[in-house]
C-alpha cells in the first residue's frame, strides 16, 4: 500500500488487485464491516472486482458500540471527528498510524500537479489547537512538508487576524491562502477595501456551510474572491474530502471535475436502481480510497455527483460534484418555504 | 356575500366537492356553524355584537391574511385558506417558487364569489407584507424566525414550525400494525402529521414484523409516488446504515421492500426520536418506562401528534406530559378534526380581534 501511495500510477488491473487484497484484509480484521459485508452476501471469496466491495455509509462512523476499524480503537494513534454541534453525534475515524494518511496528502498534491505554496496562510485552526480535525491535520502536513513558510491567522476564539495576513502579503512573495468556504466568508467580511495579493498568489477552499445560514453558490463565492482579493476562479483550488476518507480530490476554477490520486476510484450510483448512473446523469458518490487502510476503503457518501464518458474511460478517479444531497439534511414537514430566507 | 351565514353556505357547498374535501376532510354547513360558535362563542359573532360579561363584543376578522405555505403537501395550504374564507378575509397565499400544483389546480373548483378572495403568488411584494393584518406561516424554525422579523408589532402572527409525529402502541398488534401502516404511508410522510416512529409496549420486534407486512399490503393497494434521485438516495443511505447496525446488533433489524424502495421498517433499541428519511420509512422502538422529552431527545420538542392504540382517555392522559398538542387514535393521525387546535392555536379565534361596547 505504501508503494501505491508513493505516487506510482495504478493501472486498473493493479488497482483491482490491490483493492481486493485490502478488502480481504479489512474483511478479516474489521469485524463490524465484515458483518455488514456478510449481510450483503459479499466476501473475499466471491468477489473478483472492486465494484462489488460493499460501500459503508458515512453514518456508520457515528457508531460508538461497533466502530468500523481494523484495530482496537483504544490503540488509536489519532482519531478525527466529523464536524457537528455538541448536541449532534459526531462520526469518529480512528487511525493506528497517520503515516499513509500523511503520505497520501503529499503524493496526491504532487501527482495531481498542484502548486507548491511559497508562503502559506491558513485561515484554519492549527492541528495543536484542533487535534480532532482532519482538515487541521491536513493543513499541518502541508505546512510541514510542502510550504516554504507558513502563517496561521485564526485565533483560539476563531477570529481571523487580517493584519497578519496583510503583513505576509506585503513581503511581495506569492501567497497561498488555505481555508474553508466559511472562513473565507469571514475574511471577506473583514476586508473593507479590496486587497491586491502579490502576483502568483492563489487560494484553496474546502467544505460547505453546514450548520450555518450561509448558502452561497460556488459562483457567488468565487465572485467574492475576485472582488475582495482580486483572485480569478483559475487561481482558486477546491478540495473535496471528508473525515471518513484518507485521500483528497481537487478541482480548479468553476465547473471543472474533481480529480483524485490513482489509489482512488469513484462510482456514481443511481439510488433508484442501485446501479451505476448513466454518463451525465446525477447520482450518489461512492469513493474507493485504498489509503483508508485502517477502516473501510469503500465509502458511500451523501453527495450528488456526475460522471461523464471521459471520467469513466480515462479518469476513473474523477467526478463532477453537484453538492450535498438536500435529503441528507434532517427534514420535518416544512421544507420549501425556506426560500423565504433569501433576500 | 354580506353575512357569515351566506358565506358558510357557499363554503360548505364548495368544499363538498371531493377535489377539495380530500384536503380538508368532509364537513357540512352545520359543522361550520358549530365550529364558529365553539371558537367565537356564537356563529354570528362576526356580524353582530354579542353579550360578553358586562360588555357587548363583536369579532373583527383580519381584512387581509397572508398564508405562507410549504411545498410538502397541499393540506396545510387548504386548511389555512378554509379558515380565512370562513372569516371572510381576503387571502394571499404564498406558495413555494417550485409551485404547489395540488393547491393551485384545485382553485378552479371555487365559485367566483370565493375565488376573488384568493390570490396566489410565488413571490411577495412589499405591499403584500404591509397589507397583511395576519400572517400564517408554515416553515422551518429558521424560516419562521426570519418571517417574524419582517412583521410589524400590530400584525397577528400564527407560526407553524418544524413538526414531527409518532405512534404509541400498547397492545393489539394486528389491528395496530394496519392502522399504523396507514398513518405512516398516507401522503408518503410529507406532512406534519405523518408518523416517523412507533413506540411499542411489549415485543416491539414482533410489532415491527407485523408492521412490515401491513406496509407491504398498503403499498400494494396504494403504490407510493415516484421518487426523485435525492429521495431515493436518502432511503438507500438509511437502509445501508440500518443494515450495518443490524449486522452488529441483534436489537436492530431491518425490513425492506424487495427490489424497490416502497417501504422500510427499522427496529431500533434506542428510545431517541429520530427523523425518518420520509417516503414510507419508519422506526419502531420499545416504549421506554420513562417516556418523556429527556429520553426521546431534542426532536420531541417538535411533536405535533401522538397516534395512540388502543385509544382511550386513560392511555391518552399517560402521554399528556409530552409537548404534542394532539393525541388521537392510531389510524387517524392524518385526518385531524375541524376543531383541532393546530399546533396549539385556535384556528379561527387566534386570527380575530374584538370590538367592545359598554
Amino acid at each position: 500500500m505504501r508503494e501505491a501511495v508513493a505516487g506510482t500510477a495504478l493501472s486498473d488491473p493493479d488497482f483491482n488487485t490491490l483493492a481486493l487484497q485490502i478488502f480481504a484484509y479489512q474483511y478479516e480484521y474489521n469485524i463490524p464491516y465484515r458483518n455488514f459485508c456478510n449481510s450483503h452476501g459479499s466476501t473475499p471469496d466471491n468477489l473478483s472486482h472492486w465494484h462489488g466491495i460493499p460501500a459503508l455509509p458515512t453514518d456508520a462512523f457515528k457508531n460508538e458500540s461497533f466502530p468500523p476499524s481494523t484495530f482496537p480503537v483504544e490503540n488509536a494513534h489519532k482519531t478525527f471527528l466529523t464536524s457537528g454541534t455538541s448536541s449532534e453525534v459526531r462520526g469518529k475515524h480512528h487511525f493506528a498510524s497517520t503515516n499513509i494518511y500523511d503520505q497520501s496528502i503529499i503524493s496526491a498534491w504532487q501527482t495531481l500537479q498542484l502548486p507548491n505554496p511559497e508562503h502559506a496562510v491558513f485561515l484554519i485552526a492549527p492541528p495543536e489547537q484542533s487535534p480532532d480535525s482532519s482538515l487541521s491535520h491536513m493543513m499541518g502536513v502541508i505546512a510541514g512538508q510542502l510550504a516554504e513558510q507558513s502563517t496561521w491567522i485564526m485565533s483560539h476564539s476563531g477570529s481571523l487576524d487580517l493584519e497578519k495576513m496583510l503583513s505576509v502579503a506585503d513581503k511581495g512573495k506569492p501567497v497561498a491562502l488555505f481555508g474553508t468556504a466559511l472562513s473565507f466568508l469571514h475574511l471577506f467580511d473583514s476586508i473593507k477595501n479590496p486587497i491586491c495579493l502579490p502576483p502568483g498568489s492563489w487560494a484553496m477552499e474546502t467544505g460547505g456551510y453546514k450548520g450555518t445560514r450561509h448558502q452561497l453558490t460556488k459562483t457567488e463565492l468565487y465572485e467574492k474572491f475576485k472582488t475582495k482579493l482580486k483572485l480569478d476562479p483559475g487561481s482558486i483550488i477546491n478540495e473535496y474530502s471528508m473525515t471518513e476518507l484518507s485521500s483528497q480530490f481537487y478541482t480548479s476554477s468553476l465547473r471543472q471535475p474533481h480529480r483524485g490520486p490513482s489509489w482512488t476510484r469513484v462510482r456514481v450510483i443511481d439510488p433508484l436502481t442501485n446501479t451505476d448512473s448513466k454518463p451525465g446523469e446525477p447520482g450518489h458518490l461512492i469513493i474507493y480510497d485504498l489509503a483508508n487502510l485502517d477502516s473501510v476503503m469503500a465509502i458511500r457518501t451523501q453527495d450528488l455527483a456526475i460522471c461523464n464518458e471521459t471520467n469513466l474511460e480515462q479518469e476513473p478517479s474523477s467526478f463532477s460534484l453537484i453538492g450535498r444531497d438536500p435529503s441528507a439534511l434532517p427534514r420535518g414537514c416544512s421544507r420549501s418555504s425556506d426560500e423565504i430566507l433569501s433576500p | 356575500m354580506s353575512s357569515t351565514k351566506d358565506r358558510i353556505q357557499q363554503i360548505a357547498e364548495t368544499y363538498a366537492q371531493d377535489e377539495l374535501s380530500k384536503w380538508t376532510g368532509s364537513f357540512s354547513r352545520d359543522d361550520l356553524h358549530h365550529w364558529l360558535s365553539t371558537e367565537l362563542g356564537s356563529d354570528t359573532a362576526l356580524d353582530q355584537y354579542q353579550p360578553h360579561g358586562p360588555l357587548q363584543s363583536k369579532a373583527v376578522a383580519p381584512a387581509n391574511i397572508l398564508h405562507i405555505v410549504s411545498g410538502n403537501t397541499a393540506h396545510a395550504a387548504h386548511q389555512s385558506l378554509l379558515r380565512g374564507l370562513i372569516l371572510g378575509s381576503h387571502n394571499v397565499v404564498k406558495i413555494p417558487s417550485a409551485g404547489l400544483p395540488d393547491f393551485t389546480d384545485s382553485l378552479d373548483q371555487f365559485p367566483e364569489e370565493l375565488r376573488k378572495r384568493i390570490e396566489v403568488h410565488r413571490e411577495l411584494s412589499d405591499e403584500h407584507w404591509s397589507k397583511a393584518d395576519a400572517v400564517v406561516a408554515i416553515g422551518s424554525d429558521e424560516s419562521i424566525a426570519t418571517i417574524h422579523q419582517k412583521l410589524r408589532a400590530d400584525q397577528t402572527f400564527i407560526p407553524h414550525m418544524h413538526k414531527v409525529s409518532l405512534g404509541v402502541v400498547y397492545e393489539d398488534f394486528g389491528p395496530a400494525a394496519r392502522l399504523a401502516a396507514r398513518d405512516i404511508s398516507l401522503y408518503n410522510q410529507q406532512g406534519c402529521l405523518s408518523l416517523h416512529a412507533v413506540y411499542v409496549s411489549g415485543d416491539s420486534k414482533a410489532f415491527a414484523s407485523a408492521l412490515a407486512e401491513e406496509m407491504a399490503a398498503f403499498a400494494r393497494e396504494n403504490p407510493a409516488d415516484t421518487l426523485n434521485t435525492s429521495e431515493a438516495g436518502a432511503i438507500r443511505n438509511t437502509r445501508e446504515n440500518a443494515r450495518f447496525c443490524s449486522a452488529n446488533d441483534q436489537q436492530t433489524q431491518l425490513w425492506e421492500s424487495e427490489d424497490s424502495l416502497e417501504w422500510t421498517v427499522i427496529h431500533e433499541p434506542s428510545p431517541k426520536l429520530k427523523l425518518s428519511c420520509l417516503n414510507r420509512c419508519v422506526y419502531v422502538k420499545p416504549l421506554p418506562t420513562q417516556f418523556d422529552t429527556s429520553t426521546l431527545g431534542p426532536q420531541s420538542q417538535h411533536l405535533s401528534t401522538i397516534a395512540l392504540h388502543p385509544f382511550n382517555r386513560a392511555n391518552a392522559l399517560k402521554l399528556e406530559q409530552l409537548p404534542a398538542h394532539r393525541i388521537c387514535p392510531l389510524g387517524q393521525s392524518q385526518q385531524p378534526s375541524l376543531y383541532w387546535h393546530h399546533d396549539g392555536f385556535t384556528p379561527l379565534a387566534s386570527l380575530v380581534k374584538w370590538k367592545d361596547i359598554g
